[in-house]
C-alpha cells in the first residue's frame, strides 16, 4: 500500500539526491582551476524496492559517489613519460654548460683565441716548425714556450669548468634529494588515510592528492608504481628499491664516495639504479657520472700524450746549453693518465733548454726541432694526430648534445599528448557541468512540483473532504 | 568523444616554441655565423677545427720562410762574392805566373792576394741573425780560423758537415744550408784556402817558381769551379722556397674559402625561416585571442 506520506518521504528523498548532484557540480566548478584536481561525477543509484502483499513498491533514489573520473593506467603512462622528459631535460640542460666551455672551436677565427685548444695545439707544432728556420733564436724559443703555456693553460682551466661543474651538479642533485624525501614523506601519510578508509574505491580528493604526489615524484626520480591491497600504492625505484610501502617511507640518504656524492636506501648504494632511472635526478647523475668523466678522460689522453711525448724528445737531444739527452722537460711529466689536463703545466723556464738540435750534432742543427714538429702529424693520441682526436671529441661532444636534444622534444611532445588525453578524461568541462546543471536543476523543479501537489493531496485526506480545516 | 578543456594551454605552449625559434634565427642573423655551439652542426665544428690547424700551419710557415729567405740571400749573396774574388785572384795568379813581372811586382801581387784571401775568410765567417751559415751545425762557433804562424799559412774549418731542413706544410724538404767544408773544398782535394795560401807563399819571395805556381793557380780554378756549384744549391732552395710559399697562400686561401661556405650562415635561408616562423607566430595568436574572446562556454549562454 502506498501512501501518500510514503511518497511524500520519496519525494524528500529525490530533492536530497538532487541537491547532493547540485553540490557535487558546485564542487567541479569552483576546482576547475585547482591542479591535479579530477572531475566527479555524481551517480544516482535506485533504492531496493520492498514487496508488500506481492506488490513491489520502489522505496526512491540515493547518491552514490561522486566518482572520480580518472583513468588510472593512462595517468601512470603519463608519469613515466614525465620521467624520460625531466631526465633528458635536466642532461640536456647540464649537457649545454658543458659544451659551451668547447664552443671556441667554432670560432672561425685563425687568430689566436684563447680558450681554443685545437688552435692552441696548431699553435705549440707550428712553434716547433718556426724552430727549424733558426734553431738558435731566443726570440723563436721564447715563442715556443709562450704557445706551450697557452696550450696548456687552456687544457686545466678547460678540465676545471669541468669539475667544477662536476660538483655543482652535486649540489643539484642534493637538492633534489631533499625535495624527494619530503614527497616520500607525504605520500606514506596519504597511503595511511587512503588505506584507513579499507575500500576498494576510488578515494576521491584524497586519491587526488596521492596521484599528484606521484606526479611531482616522477618528475624528479624514476618510480614503479603497484597498486596493494585496501587500495594502497607501494612505489620503488625503477629498479626495484623500496620507497614508500603503506604508511612508511624509506629516506634517500647522501653520502660521499670516491669525492663525489652517493646515495643510499638504508645501507643499499642505489646511485646507478638511481642514474638510469630517469626523473630530473637521473639525468643530473648521468651527465655527472658518465658525460663529464668522459669528457675528462679524452682530455687526460690528449694533455697525457702531448706531454709525455714532447718531454721524451726534448730529453734526446741537444739544447743550447750543451746538455745532451737530459735537457730537462717542457711540460709537466704526468704520471697516470688520469688527472693529467688538470695538472698539465710547462715547468721549463730557461728556453735554451729546449732541445733543437738532435743528440750528435751541435747546437745549430735543427731535426730535433723538426721532430717535435713533426709530432703534429705522428698518431700519439690514442692512434689519433693529435688534431685529429680533438676533432673528434669535439664532433661527439656535439653529436651527444644534439641526440639529447632531439630525444627530448620528442618526449615532451608525448608528455604534452598525454596530458592532453589525461585533461579530457579528468579535466572540468565547464560545457559538461553546465548542462548537467541545467538537468538537475530541472529535475529540482519536477520534484518539488510534484511534492506540492503531494501536498495538497494531503491537505484534501486529512480534510477527509471539508475544504474548511486545512489547505 | 572527449575533449581537452585546457587545449588553450597547449596552443601556448606552441607560440613558445616559435618564439624561441624565432630568436635563434635572429642571433643567427645578426651573428652571421650558423654554428654557435657544438650541437648546431657537430659534424662542422669537427671540420672547422682542421681547416683552422690547416689555416694556421701555412701562416706559421708564410712567416718562418721571410726569416729562412733572408738567410738563404745572404748566404747565395755572400758566395757571390767569394766567386768574384776568387775570379781576380785568378787574373792576378795568372799575370804573375807570365814571368813578365819583376820582383816587387810579384811581391805586391802577393799582398793583394793576402787581401783577397782574408776578404774569401770573412765572407766564409758570414753570419745571419748572429749564426754563422757555413758552419754546419756549429753555427755559434767561427767556422774558419787562420794561423798565420805557419808558412804557407793555414786555415782551419771548425764546423761539420749539419744539414737543416724546413719542412714545408705539403711535406717538401728545402735545404737551408750547405756545410763550409763542402763549399770551400772540392771534392778530391782542392781547397780555396790552402790553393790562395800556397800562391801567396809562391809569390812572397819575389820570384816565382813557375810549375808550383802553375799548379797552384789551376787547383784555385778548380775550387772556384766548385763554389759555383754549390751556390746553385742554394739558388735551387731559394726557388724551391718562393714556389713553396705561393702554393701555401693558395691553399691557404681556399681553406679560408671553404671554412666560409661551412660556417656562415646562409642568409637567405635564414630569412626565408624566419618569415615563416613569424607567420606562424601571428597565426597562433589571432586563434589564442578568437578563442579567449569567444564566450565558448555553456553557463555564458545560459544566463
Amino acid at each position: 500500500m502506498g501512501t501518500i506520506n510514503a511518497a511524500l518521504s520519496l519525494i524528500s528523498q529525490a530533492l536530497d539526491a538532487d541537491q547532493a548532484g547540485l553540490n557535487v557540480i558546485s564542487n567541479n566548478v569552483a576546482n576547475a582551476s585547482t591542479t591535479g584536481y579530477t572531475e566527479e561525477k555524481s551517480a544516482f543509484k535506485e533504492n531496493s524496492s520492498i514487496n508488500i502483499d506481492g506488490v513491489q513498491y520502489g522505496t526512491g533514489a540515493t547518491q552514490v559517489g561522486p566518482v572520480s573520473q580518472r583513468d588510472k593506467v593512462l595517468e601512470q603512462r603519463l608519469n613515466q613519460q614525465q620521467q624520460l622528459a625531466s631526465a633528458s631535460s635536466s642532461r640536456l640542460t647540464a649537457l649545454e654548460t658543458l659544451q659551451s666551455t668547447f664552443s671556441t672551436s667554432t670560432s672561425t677565427s685563425s687568430s689566436t683565441s684563447a680558450g681554443s685548444i685545437g688552435t692552441d695545439l696548431t699553435d705549440f707544432f707550428d712553434s716547433f716548425s718556426s724552430l727549424e728556420a733558426s734553431p738558435t733564436s731566443n726570440s723563436l724559443r721564447q715563442e715556443v714556450l709562450t704557445s706551450a703555456k697557452t696550450l696548456s693553460g687552456d687544457v686545466s682551466s678547460a678540465a676545471l669548468s669541468l669539475e667544477s661543474q662536476k660538483s655543482e651538479l652535486d649540489q643539484q642533485a642534493a637538492s633534489v634529494t631533499t625535495q624527494v624525501n619530503a614527497l616520500t614523506t607525504d605520500l606514506a601519510k596519504v597511503n595511511q588515510e587512503i588505506q584507513s578508509q579499507s575500500s576498494d574505491s576510488d578515494a576521491g580528493t584524497l586519491e587526488d592528492q596521492r596521484q599528484e604526489y606521484l606526479s611531482e615524484l616522477s618528475k624528479l626520480i624514476g618510480i614503479n608504481q603497484v597498486t596493494t591491497e585496501d587500495n594502497g600504492i607501494s612505489v620503488t625505484t625503477t629498479d626495484g628499491q623500496l620507497l614508500v610501502s603503506g604508511g612508511n617511507s624509506v629516506t634517500l640518504t647522501m653520502g660521499t664516495v670516491s669525492g663525489v656524492t652517493h646515495f643510499f636506501l638504508g645501507s643499499n648504494d642505489v646511485t646507478d639504479d638511481l642514474t638510469s632511472g630517469g626523473g630530473e635526478l637521473g639525468g643530473l647523475l648521468t651527465v655527472r657520472d658518465q658525460d663529464i668523466p668522459s669528457a675528462t678522460a679524452s682530455l687526460d689522453q690528449l694533455a697525457y700524450s702531448v706531454s709525455t711525448q714532447v718531454n721524451t724528445l726534448n730529453n734526446a737531444g741537444t739544447d743550447l746549453n750543451g746538455n745532451t739527452s737530459d735537457a730537462g722537460n717542457i711540460f709537466n711529466e704526468p704520471t697516470e693518465v688520469s688527472g693529467s689536463s688538470l695538472a698539465m703545466s710547462v715547468v721549463m723556464t730557461d728556453p735554451n733548454s729546449i732541445a733543437a738540435a738532435s743528440s750528435s750534432e751541435g747546437t745549430g742543427d735543427s731535426s730535433n726541432a723538426e721532430a717535435m714538429a713533426a709530432l703534429a702529424s705522428s698518431t700519439i693520441v690514442d692512434g689519433a694526430t693529435p688534431e685529429n682526436y680533438y676533432s673528434n671529441f669535439v664532433t661527439s661532444l656535439g653529436s651527444t648534445v644534439s641526440s639529447v636534444e632531439s630525444e627530448n622534444t620528442a618526449e615532451e611532445a608525448s608528455v604534452t599528448q598525454l596530458q592532453s588525453q589525461v585533461d579530457s578524461i579528468s579535466g572540468v568541462n565547464l560545457n559538461d557541468e553546465a548542462s548537467a546543471l541545467t538537468v538537475l536543476e530541472r529535475s529540482y523543479e519536477a520534484a518539488s512540483q510534484v511534492f506540492s501537489i503531494l501536498n495538497e493531496m494531503m491537505a484534501s485526506a486529512i480534510n477527509l473532504g471539508e475544504e474548511t480545516t486545512v489547505s | 568523444m572527449q575533449v581537452n578543456p585546457y587545449y588553450v594551454t597547449n596552443l601556448v605552449g606552441s607560440l613558445d616554441t616559435v618564439q624561441g625559434k624565432i630568436q635563434s634565427l635572429t642571433s643567427e642573423l645578426s651573428s652571421g655565423e650558423r654554428v654557435t655551439k657544438l650541437s648546431d652542426d657537430p659534424l662542422a665544428v669537427g671540420e672547422n677545427v682542421l681547416l683552422l690547424d690547416k689555416i694556421n700551419q701555412d701562416d706559421a710557415f708564410t712567416q718562418s720562410s721571410s726569416i729562412v729567405q733572408g738567410q738563404l740571400q745572404v748566404s747565395d749573396s755572400a758566395l757571390g762574392s767569394v766567386v768574384t774574388q776568387l775570379t781576380s785572384a785568378i787574373q792576378l795568379a795568372t799575370s804573375a805566373n807570365n814571368g813578365t813581372m819583376n820582383s816587387s811586382d810579384v811581391k805586391s801581387i802577393s799582398s793583394e792576394l793576402e787581401g783577397i784571401r782574408d776578404e774569401v775568410l770573412s765572407l766564409a765567417n758570414t753570419s745571419y741573425l748572429g749564426q754563422y751559415v757555413f758552419a754546419g751545425g756549429q753555427s755559434s762557433t767561427q767556422p774558419f780560423t787562420l794561423d798565420s804562424t805557419t808558412s804557407p799559412a793555414t786555415v782551419t774549418y771548425n764546423g761539420d758537415t749539419d744539414i737543416n731542413d724546413l719542412e714545408t706544410p705539403n711535406g717538401q724538404s728545402i735545404q737551408l744550408n750547405v756545410a763550409g767544408s763542402d763549399i770551400f773544398t772540392a771534392s778530391g782535394s782542392d781547397n780555396v784556402f790552402t790553393a790562395l795560401n800556397n800562391l801567396i807563399a809562391d809569390y812572397s819571395s819575389g820570384t816565382v817558381d813557375t810549375s808550383t805556381a802553375v799548379a797552384d793557380t789551376a787547383s784555385l780554378n778548380t775550387a772556384l769551379n766548385w763554389v759555383s756549384q754549390q751556390r746553385v744549391t742554394i739558388d735551387n732552395s731559394l726557388t724551391q722556397l718562393t714556389s713553396a710559399t705561393d702554393a701555401v697562400t693558395n691553399d691557404q686561401l681556399q681553406m679560408t674559402t671553404v671554412q666560409t661556405n661551412l660556417m656562415q650562415a646562409d642568409v637567405a635561408d635564414v630569412s626565408t625561416q624566419m618569415s615563416l616562423a613569424e607567420t606562424q607566430q601571428s597565426a597562433l595568436e589571432s586563434v589564442i585571442a578568437a578563442l579567449e574572446s569567444s564566450s565558448t562556454n555553456l553557463f555564458n549562454k545560459l544566463s
